[in-house]
């Protein structure tokens, strides 16, 4: 593992060009902490069931947990992965048929290990695309490979006959314990949790070695790999954790709508709309994803009300004008050394 | 076994299609490795144009290819100019593949709005003539598909070999910075490989209002089958691409008599990813223009 190392040291001359980045660091944390806070007790004072904004944070933690998941992959190790959609609806789908089946027979709502389960299922097939596609493609290839899974398990769940309830999807409405009562707190905080949860293993991740070598795959695959990084396992390891987290979100989203059908979790925008919010808040930075959910979601949201049917051409219209302006990113902005943002064709 | 020739013939067809759109992929993927989803939405909204001047003017879907292609032309020239210029040159695949993606969500639903979300298909009144050769019936329409195939590929091939830019554009394609050396234009080549794309995409769009039924949101998986067309023929060849197209018609049309119409995707989408594992240059192109770890 020498060449970790080395690449180690000269990530360590980068930072150390950047000076205060411990104090810039120690505030940034300060503000996550309190924006923790502040959202984790926001169901203490606010009425996130009945207020609007309830189902508005709800949706934007579960487009942060799979725009953190594609982060990993697409942002950190600059592989384009173009299935997203596909774990997002493996993870709903891994939750509803445990559930509509009774498999584990608890019965739960927001049963942990369905959940579990649900980020375990996608990362298995990850893996088992991943392997064959990331040893033999890169670049564009892999984002051809994965539109054609993705492509592959939205027909297979609407083929699925019987067992996976066609294209009408499974009710999970008659399946909901009798003592339970629908409040979307419960939702709130589980998305929020898991969301805060999956910040902090992507965080952790890129800070650790691994993260070193995803960010050297990024950069220069031959120089990485002969540099000793073994490409292909890390690729391997940050696409299947981006599939999980995809997975769990999906189970999340299944929980709140209660019926997962192919038309609302294999859709084109969990596909897309993810990749945006991570390249409008930045790509390959840890609060990208959260800045660009936040961002994007609040532009659907008011489209939906105040240009309700022309909403899909004003994110249209919004996806053009961000690529055009803001490329690296909303937190590529105050950067003084965006290290992705100076990579002009050539120099790869 | 006649039949067996029926389904072959019709995936042939069928297939031409796909060959346009694949070409037109090639050249833009090509010069600009942007991966150009749009480019079944282009198509499709193509498609109305040629339907709505059927039906206000009735002028014929085949001469209004004179009208339609250098509009498309022109748009594509426009849309490079505006949008994908500065992509292009960025590392940064992300942002042309999201450009392409709010393109394709721009014209998807102003096409929604245009004409609603009911399906479309003209009725012409040579639609259902045929001609049957040795009992296979043909379609004139689906003959014409293939005959407009085949000539985009020969136009296509002409001005790539024949013609300076077209050189320049193949430069391009092997590699864009030595080309770039070597005192080349590189944006205006870019600029016209990515209008012929989209020119393409306006050929491809007659044929489809000709034989398709089509709807708004009919682009995003017409793009990705030129896509699979485009690998399976393998990228820098326009023949190649060609091809492709007609082995994913055959494929799909296989796949629909023997196994069922339901599963025609999962058989099309199955042999992309077998040959994006097992032979990533596809099947007739050229092995250096895969990079392979």
């Amino acid at each position: 593992m020498g060449g970790i190392e080395r690449i180690e040291s000269a990530d360590v001359r980068l930072v150390a060009g950047t000076k205060g980045l411990n104090k810039r660091k120690l505030i940034w944390a300060g503000l996550g902490v309190l924006a923790v806070v502040f959202f984790g007790t926001l169901p203490f004072y606010y009425d996130v069931h009945n207020g609007q904004y309830g189902v508005f944070f709800f949706n934007v933690f579960v487009y942060a947990i799979v725009a953190q998941g594609w982060n990993l992959i697409g942002g950190y190790t600059g592989q384009i992965s173009l299935g997203q959609n596909a774990f997002f609806g493996i993870g709903a789908y891994t939750m509803a048929l445990l559930w509509f089946n009774d498999v584990t027979k608890t019965g739960y709502y927001f049963d942990p290990v369905l959940m579990i389960a649900s980020a375990v299922a996608p990362a298995i097939v990850a893996v088992l695309v991943g392997l064959p596609l990331l040893s033999r493609l890169r670049g564009d290839y892999f984002a051809f490979g994965t539109l054609g899974m993705g492509m592959i398990v939205t027909v297979l769940f609407i083929n699925g006959g019987y067992f996976t309830g066609g294209a009408e999807g499974r009710m999970l409405v008659s399946k909901m314990p009798p003592d339970v009562v629908f409040n979307l707190r419960t939702h709130y905080w589980v998305a929020f949790l898991v969301a805060v949860l999956v910040t902090l293993v992507v965080y952790f991740l890129t800070s650790s070695r691994v993260g070193l070598a995803l960010k050297a795959i990024r950069e220069d695959e031959v120089a990485a790999a002969s540099h000793g990084v073994n490409v292909l396992k890390y690729k391997v390891i940050a696409f299947a954790v981006g599939a999980s987290t995809a997975g769990v979100a999906g189970s999340i989203y299944g929980y709140y709508l209660l019926q997962v059908t192919p038309s609302n979790v294999l859709t084109q925008n969990w596909l897309f709309y993810p990749i945006l919010m991570v390249v409008l808040g930045g790509t390959g930075t840890i609060l990208g994803p959260w800045v660009g959910a936040f961002l994007i979601y609040l532009l659907s949201w008011y489209g939906d009300q105040y240009f309700t049917g022309y909403s899909p051409i004003l994110s249209g219209v919004v996806i053009i004008l961000v690529m055009l302006f803001l490329p690296s990113g909303i937190m590529g902005l105050g950067q003084k050394v965006p290290d992705w943002g100076k990579r002009v064709r050539g120099s790869g | 076994m006649g039949s067996l020739v029926q389904v072959l013939t019709n995936g042939i067809l069928l297939g031409s299609m796909y060959g346009i759109a694949a070409i037109g992929l090639s050249l833009i993927f090509g010069t600009m490795r942007i991966i150009f989803i749009a480019q079944g939405t282009m198509i499709v909204l193509f498609a109305y144009l040629v339907y709505w001047s059927f039906q206000k003017a009735g002028i014929d879907p085949y001469l209004s290819l004179l009208t339609v292609v250098p509009l498309a032309f022109v748009l594509g020239l426009g849309l490079f100019y505006l949008l994908f210029r500065k992509a292009a040159a960025l590392e940064d695949r992300n942002v042309s593949l999201l450009l392409a993606v709010g393109l394709m969500y721009l014209i998807d639903n102003l096409i929604l709005k245009a004409w609603s979300a009911t399906p479309r298909g003209l009725n012409i009144s040579y639609s259902s003539a045929m001609i049957v050769v040795w009992g296979l019936r043909v379609s004139w329409l689906r003959l014409a598909l293939l005959g407009l195939a085949l000539a985009s590929a020969f136009v296509v091939y002409a001005f790539l070999k024949k013609t300076r830019v077209g050189t320049a554009v193949r430069a391009a394609s092997e590699d864009m910075e030595a080309t770039t050396i070597q005192g080349i234009n590189s944006v205006w080549v870019s600029a016209i490989s990515f209008a012929i794309g989209i020119a393409l995409a306006g050929v491809a769009g007659v044929g489809m209002a000709t034989v398709y039924s089509f709807d708004y949101q009919f682009g995003f998986v017409f793009a990705i089958k030129a896509l699979v067309a485009l690998a399976l023929g393998g990228i820098g060849n326009v023949f190649g691409a060609l091809a492709g197209g007609l082995l994913l018609g055959i494929i799909e049309n296989l796949a629909a008599y023997y196994v069922g119409i339901a599963w025609i995707e999962i058989a099309s989408y199955g042999v992309f990813m077998l040959v994006l594992i097992f032979l990533p240059q596809g099947l007739f192109g050229r092995r250096a223009l895969v990079k392979k770890v």
